[in-house]
């Protein structure tokens, strides 16, 4: 099959994404992901403290863990249609980081992304896809965010790279 | 709709991205990080179409009080959490979107990066349990709060509400404004400077 042979355009990738999140916006919601991954975090928190998790203010006030909040299956979607892509296009192989410095960068570059979801109480996703469409305040502030934190990360990247 | 229908509707749509994502090679990290390092804008541009068309599809269905819009305070937190997120996404080479994806591919670098981010969420829920701030949505009242430092909530339904004029005029101004941010870019790739010797 094509498509699983050429690289498709990112242009008409996102532009079928939008239409696709349109409706979405209709039904449930528009896209985003961080609150999934928040849920997520804690029914897994769960699984291993049991009701001790109960004892921590934020999955009492904010997060209570809900094995049926709709955001978590997005996160598991997107990574079904990795697999999916992957598979179907002959590019599934395991790759590992080679070097330290990598590890060590992803491991604050993930610690990075947790923190910061949840202090903005979004992420990328509503940023972009979901509350600067619908010209929410908060889009316009966590992209002036992201813009700097991403040329920071850029800078950081650069160095590491001895360019 | 149900719970289960709900999480269907998720779960069909989280494919379909999935699938397309996996195929363009789209990061949100490579649209900004791209742009910024190297000037390559073929991520860039693609996050601008997508968000021209749902400024367009948002606003208007707005404008006739369709839609589930988001609806929470906003305020310094939104800059600072995403200020480390940015920093974060170009750290671990991928954002919240391009991680499931690549660890759809077998990327142990992308799994790697999903855990820590899960760890990053549940160190901040501690940290949050012990200052209570920025409020949660529950608490918040859509009003300017100095002491939460929240600044309240507005967008096109509220902009709406408070002008009479429809959601959608102003969504055409934004989608303007991302269109010429769109042209510059197309322009700047078409006359490229030339290096002399």
């Amino acid at each position: 099959m094509e498509f699983f042979k050429k690289t498709l355009d990112p242009v008409i990738a996102l532009s079928v994404i939008a239409v696709a999140d349109i409706f979405l916006f209709l039904l449930v919601g528009a896209w985003t992901v961080g609150g999934g991954e928040t849920m997520m975090t804690g029914l897994v928190a769960k699984f291993f403290m049991g009701d001790a998790l109960g004892s921590i203010p934020f999955w009492q006030l904010v997060f209570v863990p809900d094995a049926g909040y709709w955001k978590i299956y997005i996160s598991l979607g997107m990574l079904f249609g990795g697999i999916v892509g992957a598979v179907m296009s002959k590019e599934f192989f395991l790759r590992f980081p080679r070097r330290l410095s990598e590890w060590v960068m992803i491991t604050i570059g993930g610690l990075l992304m947790g923190i910061g979801i949840r202090l903005a109480f979004v992420c990328n996703v509503s940023t972009f896809f979901g509350l600067t469409p619908q010209l929410n305040m908060g889009g316009y502030l966590a992209i002036s965010g992201i813009i700097a934190g991403a040329w920071v990360g850029s800078m950081i990247y650069k160095k590491s790279l001895g360019m | 709709m149900s719970v289960i229908g709900e999480c269907l509707v998720a779960f069909l749509f989280g494919s379909i991205v999935g699938l397309l994502v996996q195929r363009s090679r789209f990061c949100n990290t490579a649209a900004l990080r791209d742009a910024i390092l190297f000037k390559t804008y073929r991520n860039t541009k693609a996050l601008l179409v997508a968000m021209m068309i749902l400024t367009i599809g948002f606003t208007g269905f707005m404008t006739i009080g369709e839609g589930k819009p988001m609806r929470f305070d906003v305020g310094l937190n939104q800059i600072v959490g995403l200020f480390l997120f940015g920093i974060g996404m170009v750290l671990a080479g991928a954002c919240t979107v391009s991680t499931w994806v690549k660890a759809g591919e077998g990327n142990f670098g992308a799994v790697w990066a999903l855990l820590f981010t899960f760890i990053g969420m549940f160190l901040f829920s501690l940290f949050w349990s012990f200052l209570y701030w920025p409020p949660a949505p529950e608490a918040m009242t859509g009003n300017f709060n100095l002491e939460t430092l929240q600044l309240g909530y507005a967008n096109a339904e509220t902009l709406q509400e408070s002008t009479g004029i429809p959601a959608i005029v102003f969504g055409l101004i934004q989608f303007f404004v991302l269109y010429v941010i769109f042209r510059k870019i197309q322009q700047k790739e078409a006359n490229p400077k030339t290096v002399t010797s």
